[in-house]
């Protein structure tokens, strides 16, 4: 009976991750310093989803296997009198395209909210069985 | 998974035993059906019980900050407020019955 509404947490949650991801990408889009004041271009993050929800050991669901950071995803600038800038003037920041993110929220957040509507069915569902009682 | 009356694990669980049917073993003494409804309710409630503190410690954890799975809490609240309803109406089922039963005439 609860194994629904098991799946569409799992869905619920792989989802979040995914949102928070995102979110990580567009507010570092033009990161080019690591925690430490290091020069470290961020790289943008991609949540891998995997079947399977190790959470509760089932075989049904999903979960995020784990976070990709993509390889060499910098793109040059032009800005020589910046102190990070290389000896052709360049400073390289994060390939990250903000509409490009903002598609991929919105993918996530419509993911996330098709989970809800799975939920709510499910309760209407087991509510609608225990009317049979009443 | 939470089957408070056995219906869907074991059919035969709470299935009248009816004279001169042949009954399993151990359950053909009198009051053995009875004995053997409460026990199964006894278990269910003990387990609805179980949800509801599943759902209290997730609430609690939540409010705590040890844990920071929205969803998880809210669908264990829900899983624990089905289990109760669910309880609920097999009580006030079982009361109806009783009541039935008060009104026959001897």
């Amino acid at each position: 009976m609860y194994g629904s509404l098991d799946i569409s947490t799992s869905g619920l949650v792989a989802n979040r991750v995914r949102l928070e991801t995102i979110s990580t990408n567009i507010l570092n889009q033009d990161t080019i310093l690591d925690a430490q004041g290091q020069y470290a271009p961020f790289q943008r993050r991609i949540a891998i989803l995997a079947a399977g929800d190790p959470a509760s050991g089932s075989s049904q669901g999903v979960h995020v296997s784990h976070i990709e950071v993509a390889r060499d995803a910098l793109v040059p600038r032009l800005e020589p009198d910046s102190p990070f800038a290389d000896e052709e003037g360049m400073v390289w920041y994060p390939d990250i395209n903000p509409v490009v993110e903002q598609m991929n929220a919105m993918e996530a957040m419509r993911a996330y909210e098709a989970n809800i509507a799975v939920v709510e069915g499910t309760k209407s569902m087991i509510s609608a069985a225990l009317e049979l009682l009443a | 998974m939470t089957d408070p009356i056995g219906l869907i694990h074991d059919p035969t669980a709470i299935a009248p035993k009816l004279p001169g049917h042949s009954v399993a073993p151990g359950k053909g003494v009198p009051g053995g059906f009875q004995q053997e409804l409460l026990d199964q309710l006894k278990t269910q409630i003990s387990q609805v019980n179980q949800l509801q503190q599943d759902a209290d410690k997730a609430t609690e954890d939540l409010a705590a900050g040890r844990r920071d799975d929205l969803e998880g809490v809210m669908i264990a609240t829900e899983k624990a407020d089905t289990a109760f309803k669910l309880l609920l109406s097999l009580r006030n089922k079982m009361m109806d019955a009783y009541d039935e039963v008060k009104q026959i005439r001897v």
